[in-house]
């Protein structure tokens, strides 16, 4: 496989490892380097692509297991992430300012679930796979899949409750 | 779409069984303009879930060249120059050996005999140096009796 169709092969998932890695690692420049990171590991894998039933979700277990291994050393250093990206960035979107600020909001809550939860969320609403794909990314079942889903969107819920009635930002 | 289907919907996002076309149709209206105002606490979940997916990787994807014709020709020149250098070798070597062939086997025989009598004469006089070292013997036994 020469670059020219490995490129045209990542393409269609190169913006969802970023993303997916963002969610996670939550810096831009991180991500940014977690996706080139994991493009260049399938890159050097390439011999090997063909055997993979899904080259993207793959990927995305790649994605995954660079990220946790990111955040398991910055765990060890005690380096807390600093994140001051919250800006949106698509700018094309109809939105108003303060809903813009709600979502941003949304976003930060996203970050305090639990890891697992938090990929799982980005898998499926905001990238919309399913549960099975999803269950082959992460290497887990798809029940559990569902529960973890479930969970994460309570709790998304129930911050955004308490937010309503308390007004606490 | 009424609120009421919405409301249905919603219950079963949060259990984690509604369709992916389902959730589509969710995000659709809450990203629309026409939100019932008991249902807005949802609306900047799923517009930020719309937001998100927006974001892109900008940054050109940077592959290592490709080694493989690199390398090839790297192996043809270097076994070129190994053939050149074993010709080479082959044609230059002088009869610089230390001759052994001796046409008369008395005369070997003495000479084998003359090179081991300067061997052993050579470790005689090396081992005489070594006599000094007795008198480390002789200094510690008068001390340790």
């Amino acid at each position: 496989m020469d670059q020219h169709s490995f490129i045209k092969l990542v393409n269609p998932f190169k913006d969802k490892i970023y993303r997916v890695a963002k969610r996670l690692l939550v810096s831009q420049d991180e991500a940014q380097d977690a996706t080139q990171e994991v493009l260049l590991r399938l890159w050097t894998k390439r011999s090997k692509i063909k055997e993979y039933r899904s080259v993207e979700a793959f990927a995305m277990t790649m994605t995954k297991n660079y990220c946790y291994d990111k955040l398991k050393a910055k765990g060890s250093n005690n380096l807390k992430i600093v994140h001051n990206n919250y800006e949106d960035h698509s700018g094309n979107t109809s939105k108003h300012i303060e809903v813009a600020d709600e979502v941003a909001w949304v976003f930060k809550l996203m970050e305090d679930l639990p890891e697992q939860q938090r990929l799982i969320v980005q898998m499926r609403d905001v990238e919309q796979m399913d549960n099975a794909e999803i269950a082959v990314a992460l290497q887990m079942n798809e029940t559990a899949v569902r529960v973890a889903l479930s969970r994460a969107r309570k709790k998304l819920r129930e911050e955004l409750i308490k937010k309503r009635n308390y007004g606490i930002s | 779409m009424e609120s009421h289907n919405i409301e249905k919907l919603l219950e079963d996002y949060f259990e984690g069984s509604t369709t992916l076309q389902q959730e589509t149709k969710l995000r659709d209206y809450f990203t629309g303009d026409n939100v019932a105002p008991h249902l807005k606490e949802y609306e900047s979940m799923f517009t930020a879930f719309a937001v998100a997916s927006e974001e892109t990787y900008d940054r050109p994807i940077v592959l290592p060249k490709q080694h493989k014709p690199r390398y090839r020709f790297m192996a043809s020149a270097a076994a070129a120059v190994i053939v050149g250098l074993v010709i080479w070798t082959q044609g230059t070597q002088v009869d610089n050996r230390i001759s052994t062939n001796y046409e008369n086997e008395e005369v070997a025989i003495l000479k084998t005999k003359q090179a081991l009598g300067m061997m052993s004469q050579m470790i005689n006089s090396s081992t005489t140096q070594l006599d000094v070292v007795e008198e480390f013997d002789k200094a510690s036994s008068t001390l340790f009796k």
